[in-house]
């Protein structure tokens, strides 16, 4: 079993301390929570994970793999997947172009042969393509396939997202707010495929505001507050946490 | 017919030699660097090509390939400072890069032949093979756009972060784009200086970096018809409005800015994207 392992991670954006001595676990299989209030620090966090931020002191492990000082594109090498909190998608292209982006990894056919469209690039097109369409199967989307995916829906540009971030085949997957501006039944399908995904081995990290969300959903939580861990433990233990009522749920134990 | 032909083969070659310089510029903007080195390798190509050959001895055709290798090798080497970069520094570094080679045209005048350019380059390239060539241009850059390369140049262009999300390397992929369009420009360089007998030290200034761009921009950045129009457009326009005189220039711009204006996109562009979305949405009716 793959884990991701931060240990005494810390941020400093010029004397602002971001993130402080964060320690965290996430297994694969489990769906972990990440919560705190705005500014906690949790994007920094997956930006420092994701290697797109560099780290200013501890270390991140994904199993035997020292990502602290990875280059931006490592992350995902070595089996790490994000969605982001403001969707980005390709708006232009067309949902499948989207998806077939996120196969990047899985490319092998050579520059040569891209260049003078042999027929390995063909074929290798050809099957990328059929496997963006049985992702597309499974999250219901086929009938979307040509569409321009600037013009779906919120819920369904989310689910383009996380389809592109299962296309590089991840060990541990990240979701930014993924029910951020979904409405109830959107969000419930959405805990229903996250829910899928951890029980065929995938890690999760879900970093979220929409408590109910979190709280149905996660084997275990982490709270953030001003940088630093304030609590941890199950969905009960941090719902009765009483700094984490003061911090952030501000009374309301829902 | 035959008479036609002969009248317009100068504009054809001037069209089909600037195909090739748009294609040289249009390969990196497809990889989201903004950068206007095409004019300095191109530079870089031409007089290489040129002066191996008149000075050097090596067969002309030989020459032209080392030409469109050293562009190549150049581009590459830019690549390492450029890809660092980003948007209106890109530009900047790389127009100083232009005006490096250019000042060695000028002053490096033991090698170059300096302001007086180079003369008695033989005329060996004709219509022929630079229709061939062409075509063969047009065909590598509908591959690069349908298969992995355009795929992830596009990744790169639209949203770097995402890029790198799903393990793409930007500064290689930059670096593949500068290399070709460097092995472009300084392959037409070389082309260019074996079609006219001459090459002056101000050929490939800023007025050569300006057309290119407007080839691009005005036919389209993501489309291989895109800059293919641009060049045909903007080739045949100032022929077409000759008796103008001196307002051709005048009419030029206005129709650059019109174009630009109301077709941000291009011309190509533009109309693909609209006739695609004429199609999804008779599609969607029809569901």
């Amino acid at each position: 079993m793959s884990t991701l392992r931060l240990q005494g991670v810390g941020k400093n954006f010029d004397g602002l301390r971001a993130v402080d001595q964060v320690s965290l676990e996430v297994p694969q299989g489990k769906i972990t929570g990440l919560i705190g209030p705005n500014g906690a620090g949790k994007t920094t966090l997956v930006n420092m994970i994701t290697c797109l931020l560099s780290i200013s002191e501890g270390t991140i492990f994904l199993d035997d793999h020292n990502l602290t000082d990875a280059l931006p594109y490592e992350g995902a090498r070595c089996g790490i997947a994000r969605t982001f909190q403001n969707i980005r998608l390709l708006p232009e292209a067309t949902v499948l172009e989207n998806i077939v982006c996120g196969f990047h990894l899985k490319e092998h056919s050579s520059l040569w042969s891209a260049l003078l469209g042999l027929g390995s690039s063909r074929a290798e097109k050809r099957e990328l393509e059929a496997l963006a369409m049985r992702l597309l199967d499974r999250f219901d989307m086929r009938p979307f396939a040509g569409l321009e995916a600037g013009g779906l829906s919120y819920g369904h540009q989310r689910k383009v997202e996380i389809m592109r971030a299962l296309a590089t085949d991840p060990k541990l997957l990240m979701l930014d707010e993924p029910v951020a501006g979904m409405n109830d039944a959107e969000a419930e399908e959405l805990g229903r495929i996250i829910r899928e995904l951890a029980s065929e081995g995938i890690g999760i990290l879900l970093i979220e505001h929409n408590m109910r969300f979190v709280m149905q959903l996660c084997d275990f939580i982490y709270v953030l507050n001003s940088g630093s861990l304030i609590a941890q433990g199950t969905p009960e233990d941090v719902s009765q946490n009483p700094e984490v009522v003061a911090a952030y749920l501000g009374g309301s134990t829902c | 017919m035959m008479q036609f032909f002969l009248t317009y083969q100068p504009v054809l070659d001037h069209g089909l030699l600037s195909l090739g310089f748009a294609f040289s510029q249009w390969v990196v903007l497809r990889a989201g660097v903004f950068s206007v080195a095409s004019a300095g390798l191109a530079a870089i190509g031409g007089y290489s090509a040129a002066l191996l050959h008149l000075d050097g001895g090596l067969p002309p055709f030989v020459t032209i390939l080392l030409g469109a290798v050293l562009g190549g090798l150049f581009g590459v080497a830019l690549a390492w400072p450029l890809a660092r970069l980003r948007g209106v520094y890109q530009a900047i570094a790389s127009l100083a890069f232009v005006q490096i080679v250019l000042s060695l045209n000028l002053y490096a005048e033991g090698i170059t032949r300096g302001a007086l350019g180079v003369d008695g380059i033989p005329k060996l390239v004709e219509t022929p093979l630079l229709l061939l060539l062409s075509a063969g241009l047009i065909y590598l850059m509908h591959s690069v756009n349908t298969y992995r390369l355009g795929r992830t140049f596009e990744t790169v262009r639209q949203d770097e972060a995402v890029a790198n999300s799903l393990g793409i390397s930007t500064i290689h992929f930059q670096t593949i784009a500068f290399a070709i369009g460097g092995v472009i420009a300084g392959l037409y360089g070389g082309l260019t200086a074996f079609h006219s007998y001459h090459l002056d030290p101000a050929q490939f200034g800023f007025e050569f970096l300006v057309a290119a761009l407007s080839f691009v921009i005005l036919g389209g950045r993501r489309s291989v018809v895109g800059p293919v129009i641009g060049t045909a457009v903007l080739v045949i326009l100032p022929e077409l409005s000759r008796e103008f005189g001196e307002f051709r220039q005048l009419g030029y711009g206005v129709i650059l800015m019109i174009v630009i204006v109301f077709m941000p996109q291009g011309i190509a562009d533009t109309y693909l994207s609209w006739s695609r979305k004429k199609r999804l949405a008779s599609q969607q009716e029809a569901q």
